[in-house]
């Protein structure tokens, strides 16, 4: 933290609101308190969660944290919704809401120590996101601190509501760019009663054609990833499939699985697909840097050679439905700008997730903008933050 | 005489807007049931005079095929309203000059028979179908060469009078002249059926084009002169021509009295009558077809299955869905005279439709005289090999060829 | 309707844009115009001062770019079934009808995808890819005559959206124009965005950020089976515990479907009729798909909660021609609402789930103490009411009390926690609800952000806001 900052941080705020290196409010009120402050004296500041996921160190004034916002607000099971603050951890969440018998349908790259904050700014779904949509669909609205100290609540807390513009799509995958996410409301589901994962294990195109066939027999899966052997902790790459729902069902479905794709799956036990999440989960920031790129089911198998060429070994998830694909390893910014570019030309964006600062200020998040977007994007930023005050590397310098 | 109320269920929701062949054609709302209804709502308003260039235009352009009517879930009588439109309308500033004209001919039998006679004659000798094709005029000798009979040698046996109920034929004026061989088969049809089919001296066209253009009084003079006609002796009126049928089903509204309700109720078109006695299945005729329903005979007369009845008696034939086929086709009795521009774009919507089907058929089977050469012309202008008959036809050759026919 | 002389500005536009579409294309006279004055929603009627029907992209842009010269403000419309009163154009605005950009101009089986123009009819884009074993899901009631560029506009939902998501998630990519005439790409074939979540953003901005000319869609699979069971309830009440009960069983129906008595007996009149019988309080239709395996095991569980609820009585139909009758009703439900009188007020408001109950009884509390007719029809899978209020407009008394009815739902639905629109959009009809649903805070970035895509608020001015809400974001105390 700049000298004097935390000076006159406690000085004007209390000195309770300081947790170590980090500014972190205990409310929603002292949030939007130090961020006016701090925008008032023109620092510059980093937004963070509980700091597992984000790597480096970008240069600011103050790290302003929502580490201490740890309040689950309410549960409402008969409307499937919870209200949350967003520095509560996807493992608080869980444990909330398992006496309910509810989730959210969430299973992030990361450690359980990530918050929901986290996850939502920066978009990263999981494999669950074949059965259940990307992150943006699991919140209904939220409360987004912005920078001179406004608190703006958007969207609502019904699953239908297209009332005014739908600004929580803008925090989705923002980054923080737009302000700090204080609260949410988060979209729930019932606990199925059967939920089942299955694994195969094989050479890549078997696994590739097997997944394709998977997809084209419209089996019901809540995910299928294709995981490189660095990825799932194995020796060969490997296949995962997880169904939920009934059990009749899930065990019918399981069945039309193994008949569609002919290869051996066998089924984990409830201990051992818990641990698997888990190794999936920390191979996902195994790497310095982690990013996402999106691409058509049909493009998958063509996208995947070009990552292993472009940027080399590496981590590996293919979400074989969504077309969502995940990389974690080291790269150096200038291949990194290479892949792409590369892959701009194939109508495939790419998405940093996670890196060191030097590769977040060269590459941005999302590196170079599509046609008329870049505008869109200057003047979303200066209305929301017009004095710069957030440090986000949206575009980078070389992006 | 007549008021909108049959307008009155309309929400405004819109779904009639893909039901419309004119709206498809342009998606212009003014060119829409929905803004069509506006505009009649405005006309009984008075806030739009009836000689207001632009309602006319987008009332005019109407085909009345009433192809909303089954796409309305309120049950907005659309066709009343546009009938009322129109009376008003005529009645105000009169008819269009062509439009004049050309039911001038039909209001006199003396001129049909003449103007129908002649072509003919032109269609007989091979010229119609020389001329025919793409342009305004090549198209309408495309419609007098599609008058011709599908097939050049037709049944020349008649079957054994039937004994079960009577049944006079109305014979109108185009189908008199043009389509005497669907008149021949309609009779030879239905007596294998069990009908006996009486003719019946002194009728004239049956008035439908002037309904339909706001000349009530010219339709309810043809009207009372067929009724006069035809009499009441009959246990039945068949109709091979929708829009006639349509019409005539309707005399009871037009003419307001109780023997033309009487009269109204007898009526049938010719494949409800075939279709009640099975209908009789005939002899092999391997041949592809699509069924083009004619507006009058499904939304006005609500006759949908009878027709397909008919084809399904045919052993060998084979039957294609038509994507569209309950669109209408353009025709819309003077409609494709008076309004060529839009009937165009309608009928090409209608070949194009025809010209993707595989395999593509050997006729397209429609019973309305106005459809036949309309669809037929536009064949012909596209370079189809695919012809048109109406479905009474091909029963016709099915009997035939099964030996039904002494 | 006023034969009033074209105001000069209007007669120079109606020639520069007759140069740029063809004079076919561009509607001025009185009559024609009247013909647009409305959209799904008649009880508010504005009359544009042009109509202007573009046939292309590149004449949408060469139109947007002319108005931006001469400052004209413009609405976009497409086929004008929305129920908010969005696309109405008043004053010398222009009317951007892009029903003819109807082309289907790409469809990828292999990938689920497929691009359209917006004026592509919702139900034939599904009728175009049906072929391939795959369907568009979202179907707002409306789907056989509205359009997907409409749908974009207002984030059109429909009763498949339980399961399946509003039309958000199913739009990857937009190709916009703005309102200044220029062009913006957003989203990607796959969804992932080229930056921030653009097309989320501009899914439901209701015609203010500017034109969607290409619109990239998700497909989905049909599902294998399909089981839909239609359960006759004695208590309006019953029906809503059942609604609860079957959502909190972690069972996602692809459809919920509820109307009410009222509802009913105007469905059972019309020739929609299901053969229910109208002396039950509610029904219920409950749309089970995807493997058979789960439809069966899902409807072993559905239907005794259905009865363990009060249904006194559950059809089940698995056919193709069955399940289509049992739906007919509900999907032509507000036309045959038509038939009761001159007028229908159809409206559109949330409630969180749990709350239906209560809300229920207090739209009949409504009802009664007003005197006037309300019928229910309404999604009630994610609590989306239609409350549906039949009048005669030419009668005060009763127009004033549709206003009042009006309000006090809104009211009562956000007083729930809900939200006054859940898929018909703001548009004309809850400008003066915003107040109520949001914050000053969150309005005044609402228009900051719409400035954002139009500096100069010309595109679908009038809407969303009520007048003067908008104040200052950038404040000079932040400063």
């Amino acid at each position: 933290m700049k000298a004097g900052v935390a000076a006159a941080l406690a000085g004007a705020l209390g000195p309770a609101l300081l947790d170590g290196e980090a500014v972190a409010p205990r409310s929603v009120e002292e949030m939007a308190g130090a961020a006016a402050l701090a925008t008032e004296q023109g620092w510059q500041w980093k937004l963070s969660g509980r700091g597992t996921w984000v790597t480096d160190d970008p240069p600011a004034d103050l790290e302003l944290s929502t580490r201490r916002l740890t309040r689950v607000l309410s549960i409402a099971p008969a409307d499937l919704v919870a209200t949350v603050e967003s520095g509560v951890t996807i493992a608080e969440l869980g444990a909330a809401l398992r006496p309910h018998r509810l989730w959210w349908p969430v299973d992030p790259p990361g450690r359980g120590e990530r918050t929901v904050g986290s996850v939502v700014a920066t978009a990263t779904a999981g494999p669950l996101r074949h059965g259940y949509g990307p992150v943006r669909d699991q919140f209904l609205g939220c409360t987004v601190v912005v920078p001179d100290g406004r608190v703006v609540e958007t969207g609502g807390r019904v699953v239908k509501n297209v009332a005014g513009f739908d600004l929580p799509k803008l925090h989705a995958g923002g980054f923080g760019a737009f302000g700090v996410i204080a609260r949410l409301h988060l979209r729930l589901r019932a606990v199925p009663e059967s939920d089942t994962t299955l694994l195969a294990e094989g050479d890549r195109p078997r696994l590739l054609a097997a997944a394709d066939a998977a997809r084209d027999s419209g089996v019901g899966l809540c995910a299928l990833e294709l995981l490189s052997p660095a990825a799932a902790g194995t020796s060969e790459w490997c296949l995962a499939a997880r169904l939920a729902g009934t059990r009749t069902g899930t065990e019918g479905e399981a069945a039309r699985l193994r008949v569609a794709t002919g290869i051996a799956w066998h089924t984990l036990g409830h201990d051992h697909a818990m641990s698997f999440r888990d190794i999936l989960a920390t191979t996902a920031e195994s790497g310095s840097s982690t990013f996402r790129l999106g691409c058509l089911t049909g493009d998958i198998a063509t996208t995947l050679g070009l990552l292993e060429a472009t940027a080399g070994a590496g981590a590996t998830f293919a979400g074989m439905g969504t077309g969502q694909l995940r990389w974690s390893g080291d790269v150096a910014p200038a291949q990194l700008i290479a892949l792409r570019r590369e892959l701009a030309a194939r109508e495939v964006p790419l998405t940093i997730e996670r890196a060191p600062w030097a590769l977040l200020r060269a590459a941005g998040h999302f590196g170079s903008l599509r046609n008329g977007v870049g505008p869109i994007l200057a003047r979303l930023r200066s209305l929301f933050d017009p004095a710069g005050s957030i440090v986000v590397a949206l575009e980078g310098n070389h992006g | 005489m007549g008021d909108f109320t049959s307008l009155d269920p309309c929400v405004h929701c819109g779904f009639c807007l893909p039901a419309c062949p004119t709206y498809l054609a342009t998606r212009d709302e003014a060119d829409s049931p929905r803004g069509r209804i506006v505009l009649m709502r405005a006309l009984e308003r008075g806030d739009l005079s009836a000689d207001d260039p632009a309602l006319r235009q987008h009332l005019d352009a109407c085909l009345g095929c009433r192809g909303c009517e089954p796409a309305c879930p309120s049950g907005v009588g659309y066709g009343r309203g546009l009938e009322e439109a129109r009376r008003r309308i005529a009645a105000s500033v009169g008819l269009r000059p062509l439009a004049r004209l050309t039911l001038g001919v039909f209001g006199r039998s003396v001129a049909w028979r003449t103007a129908f006679g002649a072509g003919r004659w032109i269609r007989d000798l091979g010229l119609a179908k020389l001329l025919a094709g793409s342009g305004r005029a090549r198209l309408g000798f495309g419609m007098l060469a599609a008058t011709a009979p599908g097939r050049v040698r037709q049944p020349t046996l008649a079957p054994e009078a039937g004994t079960g109920p009577t049944v006079a034929l109305f014979r109108g004026c185009v189908m008199d002249t043009l389509f005497g061989h669907v008149h021949d088969a309609t009779r030879r049809t239905l007596a294998v059926n069990g009908y006996r089919v009486i003719e019946v001296p002194g009728q004239g066209c049956c008035g439908a084009l002037h309904d339909h253009a706001g000349d009530q009084e010219g339709a309810a003079r043809l009207g009372r002169a067929n009724l006069a006609a035809i009499g009441e002796t009959t246990d039945f009126i068949v109709v091979n021509s929708a829009g006639c049928g349509a019409l005539l089903k309707d005399y009871g509204h037009l003419l307001g009295t109780e023997a033309a309700r009487r009269f109204a109720g007898r009526v049938r078109d010719v494949t409800e009558l075939l279709a009640d006695r099975g209908p009789v299945t005939g002899g092999s005729l391997p041949l592809d077809v699509a069924y083009d329903a004619p507006c009058h005979l499904q939304h006005a007369q609500q006759v949908q299955r009878q027709p397909l009845a008919v084809l399904g008696a045919i052993p060998g034939l084979r039957v294609h869905q038509l994507p569209g086929s309950d669109r209408c086709c353009g025709s819309a009795g003077i409609y494709s005279l008076v309004e060529p521009a839009m009937s165009r774009m309608v009928l090409d919507d209608k070949i194009e439709a025809i010209r993707s089907l595989t395999p593509r058929p050997d006729f397209i089977a429609t019973g309305n005289p106005g459809c036949l050469m309309q669809i037929g012309a536009g064949l012909m202008a596209a370079g189809l090999a695919t012809r048109v008959a109406h479905p009474v036809e091909l029963l016709d050759w099915s009997y035939a060829a099964g030996g039904r026919y002494r | 309707m006023t034969t009033s002389p074209t105001p000069a500005l209007t007669a120079d536009l109606l020639g520069a844009l007759s140069r740029l579409v063809g004079s076919r294309w561009v509607r001025h006279r009185p009559a024609e115009l009247a013909t647009y004055a409305a959209d799904g929603l008649p009880t508010h009627e504005s009359r544009p001062g042009l109509v202007v029907l573009p046939g292309s992209r590149s004449e949408v842009a060469a139109v947007l770019s002319l108005l931006a010269e001469r400052h004209v403000p413009f609405v976009p419309r497409g086929a004008g079934t929305g129920l908010s009163g969005g696309a109405l154009a008043g004053g010398d605005a222009v009317l951007l009808t892009l029903t003819r950009l109807n082309r289907i101009l790409r469809i990828d089986p292999a990938s689920r995808r497929a691009v359209v123009e917006p004026g592509v009819i919702n139900a034939h884009l599904s009728q175009a890819v049906a072929r391939f074993g795959l369907q568009y899901v979202p179907d707002p009631s409306s789907q056989t005559a509205c359009t997907i560029g409409g749908n974009v506009a207002e984030n059109a939902g429909g009763p498949h959206c339980l399961k399946y998501g509003v039309t958000t998630n199913h739009i990857t990519a937009l190709e916009v124009i703005l309102p200044d005439g220029s062009t913006a790409t957003l989203g990607s074939p796959q969804g992932e965005p080229w930056g921030p979540d653009l097309v989320g953003l501009f899914l439901g901005s209701e015609g203010m950020f500017g034109v969607a000319v290409e619109i990239t869609v998700r497909l989905e699979p049909t599902p294998r089976d399909i089981r839909t069971l239609f359960a006759e309830f004695t208590q309006l009440r019953a029906a809503s515990s059942a609604v609860s009960a079957i959502i909190a069983s972690g069972i996602v129906p692809a459809a919920l479907e509820m109307m009410d008595q009222s509802c009913l007996e105007a469905v059972e009149a019309s020739i929609y009729a299901t053969g229910a019988r109208t002396d039950a309080a509610a029904v219920l239709l409950v749309e089970l798909d995807g493997a058979p395996e789960a439809v069966a095991a899902e409807a072993a569980v559905v239907e005794p909660l259905l009865r363990a609820n009060g249904a006194r009585s559950v059809t089940v139909a698995t056919s193709e021609p069955d399940r289509a009758r049992l739906w007919l009703g509900r999907k032509k439900a507000f036309g045959a609402l038509g038939r009761l009188a001159p007028d229908l007020a159809v409206q559109d408001a949330v409630v969180p789930r749990s709350a239906l109950p209560d809300l229920l009884d207090q739209i009949a509390a409504v009802r009664d103490r007003l005197g006037i007719r309300i019928s229910n029809v309404f999604h009630a899978g994610d609590g989306n009411l239609h409350p549906c209020i039949s009048f005669d407009r030419r009668d005060p008394r009763q127009a004033a009390a549709v206003v009042t009815a009006n309000r006090e739902i809104m009211e009562a639905c956000l007083a729930a926690g809900g939200s006054i629109t859940g898929e018909h959009g703001v548009g004309s009809d809850k400008r003066e609800y915003m107040p109520r649903a949001f914050q000053p805070a969150a309005l005044d970035l609402m228009c900051e952000v719409r400035r954002v895509f139009d500096p100069d608020g010309r595109a679908n001015p009038g809407k969303v806001f009520p007048a003067n809400v908008c104040r200052e974001w950038r404040r000079g105390d932040r400063q």
